[in-house]
């Protein structure tokens, strides 16, 4: 639907199918096993099923053709949704904009400048993956895959397994764009399992003789939480199908991821607060992005 | 508490004292390495400072003297806790035996038990913890099922306790635990002071979000606790537990929350006050602080009274300082400076634990709407 000249918000073809097959590949590796059981360790999917599926292709056009923003955004919320341990998105972003990338089938990541840290520094999502390799400039003069420098792990977003070095990708507006969007879109996926995870949790823990989700304080808590999934969604969509909008709206978008993992907190009791649970690695993986996007965001704004 | 052959030194005064002691005594490596201690080291640094503090005068401030307190009040508390937080005074681990046991002994324990406890709660030689909430009884506590049967001489403790902080250093364990299962609701429990420190007691250690251990399940295999050590009556043990939880959000806790707070600010201030895209929500923070703070003082002046006045204004503060507190890390994480960005990460991963323990923010709205604004169940 096209309200007052917004742009349509409809997904493209690639972007359903992609959607929907990388939702089911990662629910048949994670076989409905706890996130605690293998975000901080290998991916339980094999990178190659990605790649012989052509899925790291999925954001490739040519000649004009092939997949949109709107599509990618699809598809980073259905893989946002299961967290498993893969720089799947941002391998596609990379191969969507380099063509250096599309010499290897390996993982790849970009060095991401974070405003909080110091000049010349970055963060390596994935970079403590074996075998992935970072792309420097992608689509740029000097565009080339190199292999990860030296750096410190950063432990806050386990399931991003990054690294900070001294290490700057060239990232042009689009590329830094395309970055925020499906980080974002990650984010918004991950809501969205974080909201369900809450729903079911209330419908059956009991306490006073009935379950806490039939106390209208848990009720509108995950009320709200649907608010801010819904507005999440919207805005990481708008943000990718109309270049006018300020990127600035995606900081607005992971805000509402956050409120949503603080809420299924909230609504877990004690047993939010554990690490075993597992909430937390949404929570920690939301809080990594939103640190990122301010610097994405300086990127991606054609002055 | 006036004792006429030594007039009762002011309020002032007493501030003017504790701030000097406090400028010398802060054991200086908790100032300055507090980062990098290991949590051994920091530990051993708590643990001394409990005895410290006792050795100085300063534990149990609102204590009366014959159970070795100060004899002071709520004032003298809640200003001594702000000036120690603004000193950067190391937090103790006697924390549970100060704010809960202490308290509920001078009201309601037995002279023996109030001979046998106090003292070591105040010099810091034990350790105590809280065993209210188990796996199935967080909100609803007085659904618990761990019990006590009879055996001569006491009582056999068999049950599951869940959430218990402190208990990785607990010598002792305030225990609440069902001694009648005949006995109707809210009359079939009995409160205990355990030994922690014996075979059929089991601890698990639980992670928490923020990657810290600080609470465990509590595994109680027969347990022996002896008529001696219940407090109160067989079957009077919710009425006790009730006391407990209104001294655990109460005012005393509320100002040591209050100090932590107020130091988090006030390092968000330092690193960016001068910023301008943060300085609207710096300066609200700013004054929900000092609000907090105002209306601490307001509830020490009604202390005395009990009356409904002191209860609204007791009854908001536990939800005040939680949430205030969620937003001030939150507030310190996104400002994303540089030089601490580790500590806000942190602060703010474990401030989402605030608005849990100690009742939930919706058990605390429940009893705000229902028992003082008296709306219908
Ligand atoms: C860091 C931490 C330290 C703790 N330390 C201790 C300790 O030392 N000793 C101890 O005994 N306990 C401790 N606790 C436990 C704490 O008291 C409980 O977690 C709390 O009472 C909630 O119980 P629960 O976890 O079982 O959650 P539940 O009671 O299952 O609650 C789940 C959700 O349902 C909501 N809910 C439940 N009932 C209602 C209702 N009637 N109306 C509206 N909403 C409702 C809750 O607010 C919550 O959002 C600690 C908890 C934490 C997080």
């Amino acid at each position: 639907m096209n309200v007052n000249a917004v742009p349509s918000s409809t997904v493209g073809e690639i972007g359903l199918m992609a959607a929907e097959a990388v939702r089911e590949l990662a629910l048949k590796a994670t076989g409905g096993s706890k996130i605690s059981t293998y975000v901080e360790g290998p991916s339980p999917l094999a990178w190659n099923e990605l790649v012989e599926g052509g899925w790291d292709l999925a954001g490739i056009v040519e000649n004009g053709e092939g997949a949109t923003r709107r599509d990618l955004v699809e598809i980073a919320i259905a893989w946002g949704e299961q967290l498993i341990p893969l720089p799947f998105m941002l391998t596609i972003v990379a191969k969507r904009h380099s063509p250096a990338s599309l010499e290897t089938d390996a993982p790849l990541t970009m060095a991401l400048p974070i405003v909080s840290l110091p000049s010349g520094r970055s963060y390596l999502p994935f970079g403590q993956l074996d075998g992935i390799l970072l792309v420097r400039d992608p689509g740029g003069s000097t565009d080339g895959v190199h292999s990860i420098p030296a750096g410190q792990a950063d432990d806050l977003a386990l399931s991003l397994h990054g690294i900070e070095a001294d290490e700057i990708s060239a990232l042009s507006p689009q590329v830094a764009r395309d970055v925020a969007i499906v980080l974002v879109a990650e984010c918004v996926g991950g809501a969205r399992q974080l909201l369900a995870d809450g729903v079911s949790f209330v419908g059956t823990r009991e306490q006073f003789g009935q379950p806490i989700g039939s106390f209208q304080a848990i009720k509108h808590h995950l009320a709200n939480a649907l608010i801010a999934v819904e507005l999440a969604e919207s805005t990481t969509i708008w943000a990718s199908v109309d270049d006018t909008v300020s990127a600035a709206v995606l900081l607005f978008a992971v805000d509402q991821c956050i409120k949503t993992a603080e809420i299924v907190v909230q609504v877990h009791g004690g047993l939010g607060f554990t690490w075993e649970m597992g909430l937390h690695f949404y929570l920690r993986h939301m809080m990594m992005v939103r640190e990122m996007v301010p610097g994405l965001i300086q990127l991606a704004t054609i002055e | 508490m006036h004792d006429s052959e030594n007039p009762r030194e002011s309020i002032e005064e007493f501030g003017a004292r504790a701030d000097t002691w406090l400028s010398t005594s802060i054991p200086p490596r908790w100032k300055s390495e507090r980062g990098a201690l290991s949590t051994s080291e920091s530990d051993a640094i708590r643990r001394d400072w409990d005895r410290t503090l006792s050795e100085a005068g300063f534990a149990g401030l609102s204590l009366p003297k014959e159970f070795g307190g100060q004899g002071m009040g709520l004032a003298e508390e809640v200003a001594f806790h702000v000036l120690a937080a603004k000193a950067q005074a190391p937090d103790g681990l006697a924390r549970i035996g100060k704010i809960l046991t202490a308290p509920l002994l001078v009201r309601f324990g037995t002279v023996a038990q109030q001979a046998r406890y106090l003292p070591k709660i105040l010099n810091g030689e034990e350790i105590w913890c809280q065993g209210f909430s188990e796996p199935t009884a967080g909100s609803d506590l007085a659904s618990i099922a761990s019990r006590a049967t009879r055996v001569s001489g006491g009582y056999h403790i068999r049950g599951r306790k869940t959430w218990t902080s402190f208990v990785q250093h607990a010598d002792r364990c305030l225990m609440l635990v069902q001694t009648d299962e005949q006995a109707p609701r809210y009359k079939n429990l009995s409160l205990f002071l355990v030994d922690m420190r014996q075979a059929g007691v089991t601890v698990d250690d639980i992670r928490q979000i923020s990657g810290a251990v600080h609470f465990a399940e509590v595994q109680f295999t027969d347990v022996f606790v002896s008529d001696d050590d219940r407090v109160g009556a067989d079957g009077e043990g919710w009425k006790l537990a009730m006391s407990i939880l209104s001294d655990e959000r109460g005012g005393a806790e509320a100002a040591t929350r209050y100090v932590e707070i107020r130091s988090d600010i006030d390092a968000l201030l330092e690193t960016c006050g001068d910023r301008p895209d943060l300085a609207a929500e710096l300066s609200a923070l700013d004054i929900r602080a000092e609000a907090l703070r105002w209306h601490l003082s307001k509830v020490v002046d009604l202390e005395g009274e009990q009356g409904e006045a002191f209860l609204r204004a007791v009854s908001v503060l536990k939800v005040v300082w939680s949430e205030l507190w969620q937003d001030v890390t939150r507030a310190g994480w996104r400002a994303g400076n540089p030089d601490d960005r580790e500590h806000w990460r942190f602060q703010y991963l474990e401030s989402r634990s605030a608005s849990i323990y100690s009742g939930t923010n919706e058990i605390q709205r429940n009893i705000m709407a229902e028992r003082v604004l008296g709306l219908p169940r």
